[in-house]
């Protein structure tokens, strides 16, 4: 009997100390995760690579602080701007038990199609850089934010700028077929007539398209001031190198969607005075800016962190805020203070309507110069030393 | 009127790709009656390799050292040999080992083939998944007459595909291995008979077939600007496409396939409203109008089974 009471108290002291040391061990290694997802790979991947290294910064300098009791770990998951594929990345986020919140995509029709999933599983989740207003808006999912503005909130800056400030008054459209571009093509008309401007012809092409010199030289023929592109980088820089290639010597513009480098380094010299917008402010005229810049340069990263790197920036920083708040365990509690929240980060403070829509909706302007973009205000164009076409 | 010759313009130079491919698959139909579905796939390799070909002239500073003139043709020429090999390559393993069996199972080999290359190029090219800017290797002028537009890329893309077209021709008419290529199109069994190398000929028929390809795959990059792993799928079913309507297995069909796809998608983005998207359901509109009232394409000729 002795024998056995000694056995069992051995026993106990041998587990209670196993159980201490591990669960010690566990609190220690505790692995916070949160989910990026973006276009990695395929044509708008310059995009979606800028704004994943961009959040990992982010993530890195919140490891880096102290300030979490636990390992904070980025699990960045492509898009490769599909639709299903972003579904299939959402739906492996949603289904791993160590992620807590997640932000996503920069093209629409992807988040348009993933939002779901991240809604029915109640995973808080805020768009970095798709700007289709339905995605806030229509839906109003109460777990889903978005710190960039919606292409309506663009168009209108753009409108007032082509039409109102330059005085172009005869355009022809141009979308792709996505939602993204019908959208941009919806917003843009109404908004453009409503100022007296005529618009010579609508027409759509399919995304993955190379080849645009009919549809070109047929609005050659119409003879517009200017072109609009509702449309993202890729096909943006082949229409403005093939306008330029057919003869169509006129003033090209489109909303953020084209804002990248990549843009003009497809289009080559025909990228030369194309016009576009970007939310927020310039990366130097930002009150974080120079430091992120330069944090960015010392972190390695290859790639430019590109047009929605502080949008992405800031996502991940909300999403730090509202774990160091509230911890990781509750949900709910999380999107109710990612929702509530006045975030002061990169681009300024960020908060959010009823619907989820950033209330930060600053937009700067751009022109295609040299092979950069230029902001508008300290352009040679602007300056009158370059003349963009006559309208 | 302007505008129509400009658009005519346009569809030519899109009917030359189309077209280019195109005689690749009726070389290959013609030789062994096999339809290579993998060729838009190996004209779009041709591309690639003229992409790597002109990165390491760049590298080792050749770029500065040779005029445009020189470089381009020589790059241009060593491209159409490595794919024209490669072709060769692809042939022996994956198509003649087939050379006896049922023909479905040749087409899914060259199905196959066609992902095994496409992949291939996509995870062994740095950012294989998007989209690569092809140099700007043709000079970039343009000038006009009477009120159109002329470019001398355009022009040169022209001259190119014409060139090729003729010492094709000639090849296949003047040659004796020309000859050995229409002997086994013919019949095959009777030209071994005769004394005609199979193999050297099937392998002569693949060589010339992927070189041509290849440079319909560099005329694309030239023309676009950029190329895309995944370009020769929708490239290997129009200059199919282009085959079957001018007559698979006839190569003077495939000149008039590639023009009438050309035309087709062209005037239907400019002349039918909101056609643009639809450019590829109106080309296909059209093989399905062959196929179910001239299956043997336009200058196909009608084969007779005895049984």
């Amino acid at each position: 009997m002795k024998i056995v009471c000694r056995i069992v108290r051995v026993s106990l002291i041998v587990f209670t100390a196993i159980f201490f040391i591990t669960s010690v061990g566990w609190t220690q290694a505790k692995v916070v995760k949160i989910g990026f997802i973006g276009p990695l790979t395929g044509p708008n991947a310059a995009q979606g690579v800028g704004a994943r290294n961009a959040f990992d910064l982010a993530i890195r300098e919140a490891n880096a602080s102290g300030k979490f009791q636990y390992k904070i770990e980025m699990v960045a998951l492509d898009d490769a701007s599909d639709p299903a594929t972003g579904v299939a990345a959402a739906l492996k986020l949603v289904s791993d038990p160590a992620v807590v919140a997640a932000s996503g995509h920069w093209n629409s029709p992807v988040a348009l199609a993933t939002i779901h999933t991240f809604h029915t599983y109640r995973i808080p989740f805020i768009v970095w850089g798709a700007i289709h207003p339905d995605i806030t808006g229509f839906y109003k999912y109460p777990g889903v934010n978005r710190v960039a503005p919606t292409l309506v909130q663009e168009n209108s800056p753009l409108c007032d700028w082509v039409i109102t400030e330059l005085g172009y008054k005869a355009f022809s459209i141009i979308s792709d077929t996505s939602s993204y571009g019908e959208m941009n093509t919806k917003a843009f008309r109404p908004m453009a007539e409503n100022k007296g401007v005529k618009i010579l012809s609508v027409d759509s092409v399919t995304v993955g398209t190379t080849d645009f010199r009919p549809i070109l030289t047929k609005i050659k023929g119409l003879n517009p001031d200017a072109v609009y592109f509702g449309g993202v980088v890729m096909e943006g820089a082949l229409i403005k190198d093939q306008m330029e290639k057919v003869g169509l010597k006129r003033m090209f513009c489109a909303i953020s969607g084209i804002k990248d480098d990549k843009f003009l380094e497809v289009a080559g010299p025909s990228g030369e005075g194309a016009l576009s917008i970007k939310p927020g402010k310039p990366i130097e005229k930002l009150e974080g800016g120079t430091k992120f810049v330069k944090s960015y340069e010392t972190a390695g990263y290859r790639e430019p962190y590109g047009a929605y790197g502080p949008n992405a920036y800031d996502s991940a920083g909300i999403i730090l805020e509202a774990i160091s708040k509230v911890g990781p365990e509750d949900k709910t509690a999380l999107m109710k203070y990612i929702r509530g929240i006045k975030y002061k980060g990169l681009m300024g403070e960020t908060t959010f309507d009823a619907t989820g829509q950033t209330t930060n909706i600053i937009v700067s302007r751009f022109v295609g110069q040299d092979g950069k973009w230029v902001v508008w205000e300290d352009s040679a164009y602007s300056k009158g030393a370059r003349k963009l076409p006559k309208p | 009127m302007t505008e129509i010759i400009q658009q005519i313009i346009n569809a030519l130079l899109m009917g030359c790709t189309y077209t280019l491919i195109a005689i690749g698959f009726n070389l290959f139909f013609g030789a062994l009656n096999v339809v290579h579905f993998s060729h838009g796939d190996v004209c779009i390799l041709g591309a690639f390799v003229t992409l790597i070909l002109y990165s390491l002239a760049k590298f080792l500073g050749l770029l500065v050292i040779l005029p445009k003139f020189i470089y381009v043709p020589l790059m241009i020429i060593m491209a159409m040999i490595i794919t024209g090999f490669l072709g060769v390559f692809f042939e022996r393993i994956v198509i003649k080992p087939f050379r006896y069996a049922p023909l479905l199972m040749v087409l899914v080999a060259t199905v196959a083939l066609g992902i095994v290359v496409r992949e291939t190029v996509r995870l062994s090219f740095p950012h294989g998944s998007n989209p690569q800017i092809f140099p700007r290797i043709l000079p970039q002028h343009s000038f006009h007459i009477g009120g159109v537009l002329l470019r001398l890329d355009n022009l040169i893309i022209f001259g190119i595909t014409l060139f090729l077209i003729a010492m094709m021709f000639l090849f296949i008419k003047r040659t004796k291995m020309g000859a050995a290529i229409r002997a086994i199109s013919q019949d095959g069994e009777a030209a071994m008979m005769m004394g005609i190398n199979m193999d050297r000929t099937v392998a002569a028929t693949f060589l010339l077939g992927s070189a041509l390809g290849a440079v319909a795959g560099i005329l694309i990059g030239a023309y676009n600007n950029i190329i895309r792993f995944d370009m020769g799928l929708m490239g290997g079913v129009k200059g199919f496409s282009a085959a079957v309507v001018g007559g698979l297995g006839n190569v003077y069909g495939a000149i008039i396939g590639g023009l009438i796809l050309g035309f087709v998608e062209t005037f239907a983005a400019a002349f039918i409203p909101g056609g643009t998207p639809y450019t590829d359901v109106f080309a296909f509109l059209v093989v399905i109008f062959f196929l179910i009232f001239r299956p043997s394409g336009i200058l196909g000729e009608k084969v007779y089974e005895k049984v």
